[in-house]
């Protein structure tokens, strides 16, 4: 138990806390790595599978045959979001160089291709012609779509955050943060081309 | 360095109003996860459609079951102020450092053990606590189904019931067994030992502990919702099959593995990045390896765990076929995913358990660690090679009989990286002049239970002895040699050495001693007796047993009594030496690591000036023989 009395505060210099907080994302991330590639396990153990034939379940009397989307749609997801790490990227720069205008820029651009990529996938999850119910396919697709989603949505709140935070100037004297979001971003795009990748193979 | 003052008192009519994150504690989290949970649930009955699809599985019930926990969760973690960090951030409103005072619990007595509290101690304390209440409601359900087995036929508890008990009791001391050494001593001692001033991201440790209490209401809530039939591996199809109560273990274990991945992140973070001055790796406590390998080894394993809950919660909820072969689906799917964590948690709970006793070890012999470098060879080695054995428990499912022999291969060779740490113990304590105390008795009990259950491991890794023992209670006597023979009595170790640093009291010595020797004798004749009728050939998880296995299920029970004695009188011990114990000198063991520089109560940020240490923590000289 500690003691409640007088308090001396204690200040570390921001490149040993930035250093330090870029590792813990990382060792946060290796967790998500572990799902997401557990994920991708899922897929092709089923699709190797293919208990009962049923991967893609064809026509029958009560139901229509399973169809598999066009892969074209979660390729352009990955590329709206490779785009939205290259306009981080270039913010990030941007605060390296102390260029305040290039920050906001660039962190207002991956901001709104967060949200494009976002929204284009919940179109595409909206598109199909199967339901999850409708065999291991189209429960593989909803569970990587939806993985999707979900890394979508936290980096769109990130996003958000890290535009705020430029506009207000918080990150005139230290970039440590958009660092940090920028090995999110990799890791964000890195998922969503693992996932294409997958649906590649119908 | 900067001085900063002490926060104004907020008494009296003038007093500022309260911020918000003075206003939000456990009550605040409990009311806003009940109201979330009965408006989710509201929400939920009214507006979701009714189930036309034809599916399998997916009811309304459970749908409605997933949509209210989801509703308690997040009102309680809100309620909590797990969420106003993240917000905060978003807005661009860091916090103060006032308010970063407050989190670390400044200035708040007993009310910090109840809040959002960031101090590395008092989570450390409050992990303490709720090990010890986790493991008093598995020693409940222990108690339950041991009595339902007492006699011929059972039958004491209804079928269903005594499934649940089974299931509830497996998953409670599992999660109990994973947090018991890296929650209290990995979050109170390891920053300290490091000499650092707090975990790396002290606002995830809170978190970390915050989601296993916001686990806790829907792993209880299975059993008003039908209970849990499947044990505490949650096979499936059998977990397809099952009430709404496998909505709230599927909730939990997911909260649970959340919770798990955060701890690891923050607690290798520490101590890679935290270490003192002049603390290279071989000054590092063995403990401080210990834990790490435990936490660093869950990273990658309950991710896997995580989804094989998640997908059974989409077959039960809306219907996918992820583990249904009606629908494409593979129950050897699951048992793959369950086991790929499955096998690698034993050694989450023994690693640091084990490093816990090593690190005991040098201070009541005065000598050296026994060959560090094969400690440290010990704990890789058993990392590495424990994510390479899992489908040692698919032998007799079926699946891969190919991969039966490069399985088999692998589970018996952990069996040498765990004798290096066997021999780093004995090698420590042979021929010197030991101190005998309640750790060091532990390290004796430990070096006998654990050499029982890794024997009896290494049948149940061969082929053919599996098929016969596989699926007897046999299997349930080995692991509980081990986790509980070893681990447990590992962690009970611990927490009388640690106790002065973390209460100022010392244990007292003669509930320990008999609580120690209570629960030695009860454990040993307990589980030799599931032995003996696991070898009989009693299947485990059937509650009514024929007369045949009569003798050995008396035994077994009886010594289960003994041990709850044992526990209860370790329990009165914890109590009364907390409160009325001996006041403890600031280092009662002699000890050299750097818990013991600092004085109790450990300030706030542990250390005035960081340490810088010049040598390592066991130069106690040579044996002395």
């Amino acid at each position: 138990m500690s003691v409640d009395h007088a308090h001396t505060a204690h200040h570390e210099h921001p490149d040993a806390v930035g250093s330090r907080n870029r590792l813990g994302v990382v060792l946060i991330l290796v967790a998500d790595i572990a799902f997401a590639l557990s994920v991708l396990f899922v897929y092709f153990y089923l699709r190797q599978q293919n208990v009962n034939g049923l991967w893609l379940p064809k026509a029958s009397d009560t139901a229509a045959a399973t169809t598999p989307v066009a892969v074209a749609g979660a390729w352009y997801v990955t590329i709206i979001a490779a785009l939205g790490l290259v306009t981080h990227r270039y913010a990030l720069l941007g605060a390296r160089a102390k260029n305040q205008t290039q920050l906001k820029l660039g962190s207002l651009l991956a901001l709104v291709a967060s949200v494009v990529a976002l929204a284009y996938q919940v179109i595409l999850m909206n598109g199909t012609s199967f339901t999850i119910t409708m065999g291991a396919y189209a429960s593989c697709y909803f569970l990587i779509a939806g993985l999707n989603v979900m890394h979508l949505l936290f980096t769109v709140f990130i996003a958000l955050g890290n535009w705020n935070r430029s506009r207000l100037g918080i990150y005139v004297a230290d970039h440590w943060h958009v660092d940090i979001v920028n090995v999110w971003w990799i890791w964000m795009t890195v998922s969503s081309l693992f996932g294409a990748f997958a649906l590649s193979f119908k | 360095m900067t001085t900063v003052t002490n926060r104004p008192a907020s008494a009296g009519p003038s007093a500022p109003k309260k911020a918000l994150i003075e206003r939000l504690s456990i009550i605040t989290g409990l009311l806003l996860g009940i109201v979330g949970a009965v408006l989710a649930w509201y929400l939920a009955r009214t507006f979701l459609p009714v189930n036309t699809d034809g599916s399998y599985i997916k009811t309304r019930m459970d749908q409605e079951v997933f949509i209210a926990m989801i509703g308690w969760f997040v009102g309680f973690m809100t309620g909590i102020g797990a969420l106003i960090g993240p917000f905060r951030w978003l807005l661009g409103k860091d916090l103060t450092h006032d308010e970063t005072l407050f989190y670390a619990g400044k200035d708040q007595g007993v009310k910090r053990y109840f809040r959002y509290t960031t101090d590395h101690k008092v989570v450390g304390i409050q992990y303490l606590v709720i090990t010890m209440v986790i493991f008093f409601v598995g020693g409940v359900l222990a108690m339950l189904i041991r009595t339902n087995l007492g006699h011929a036929g059972g039958n004491w508890l209804q079928p269903q019931t005594y499934n649940t008990v089974v299931g509830l009791h497996g998953i409670t001391m599992v999660v109990g067994a994973i947090i018991m050494i890296t929650g209290p001593f990995g979050n109170f001692i390891m920053p300290i030992m490091i000499g650092a001033r707090d975990m790396a991201f002290p606002r995830l440790n809170a978190l970390s502990f915050w989601l296993v209490v916001a686990a806790v209401p829907p792993l209880l809530s299975s059993i008003w919702l039908g209970g849990i039939p499947t044990g505490w591996s949650a096979y499936n199809p059998l977990e397809n099959q099952a009430p709404p109560g496998m909505d709230g273990f599927i909730m939990a274990i997911c909260i649970f593995a959340i919770s798990t991945m955060v701890a690891g992140a923050n607690i290798t973070a520490t101590a890679v990045k935290m270490r003192a001055k002049g603390m290279t790796w071989n000054r590092t406590p063995i403990f401080i390896y210990g834990v790490v390998a435990s936490v660093a080894l869950a990273l990658p394993v309950f991710p896997v765990f995580f989804l094989s809950q998640v997908l059974s919660g989409l077959d039960r909820a809306t219907g996918s076929t992820f583990f249904d072969v009606r629908g494409g689906g593979s129950p050897w799917l699951y048992e793959n995913l369950f086991w790929i964590m499955g096998h690698p948690e034993v050694y989450v709970i023994l690693i640091p358990a084990l490093a816990a006793l090593m690190e005991m070890a040098p201070v009541f012999t005065r000598r050296p660690l026994f060959s560090f470098n094969l400690a440290i060879m010990g704990i890789a080695g058993i990392s590495g090679l424990s994510v390479l054995v899992w489908a040692h428990h698919l032998y007799v499912s079926g699946w891969a009989p190919l991969l039966n022999g490069p399985f088999m291969l692998t589970t018996e060779l952990i069996s040498i990286p765990t004798g290096m740490l066997f021999l780093v113990l004995i090698g420590t304590l042979w021929r010197g002049r030991v101190w005998i105390t309640l750790p060091t008795a532990a390290i004796y009990a430990v070096l006998f239970n654990f050499t029982i259950g890794g024997i009896t491991g290494i049948y149940l890794s061969d082929v053919s002895a599996d098929a016969a023992l596989h699926g007897s209670i046999f299997v349930t006597a080995h692991f509980h040699y081990t986790l509980m023979g070893a681990g447990l009595t590992s962690a009970i170790g611990a927490l009388v050495y640690w106790f002065p640093k973390m209460t100022g009291r010392m244990f007292d010595k003669k509930l320990g001693w008999t609580a120690f020797w209570i629960t030695q004798v009860g454990f040993n004749i307990a589980f030799m007796g599931m032995f003996m009728v696991g070898l009989a050939g009693q299947p485990r998880r059937v509650g009514a047993i024929s007369a045949f296995y009569d003798k050995g299920n008396s035994i077994t029970t009886m010594g289960a009594y003994i041990i709850m004695t044992g526990m209860l009188v370790l329990l009165h011990g914890v109590v009364v030496s907390w409160v009325w114990g001996t006041k403890a000198t600031q280092n009662p063991w002699f000890a050299k690591s750097l818990e013991w520089s600092v004085a109790y109560p450990v300030p706030l940020e542990n250390f005035d000036v960081l340490p810088v240490v010049t040598e390592d923590a066991y130069g106690y000289g040579k044996a002395q023989s």
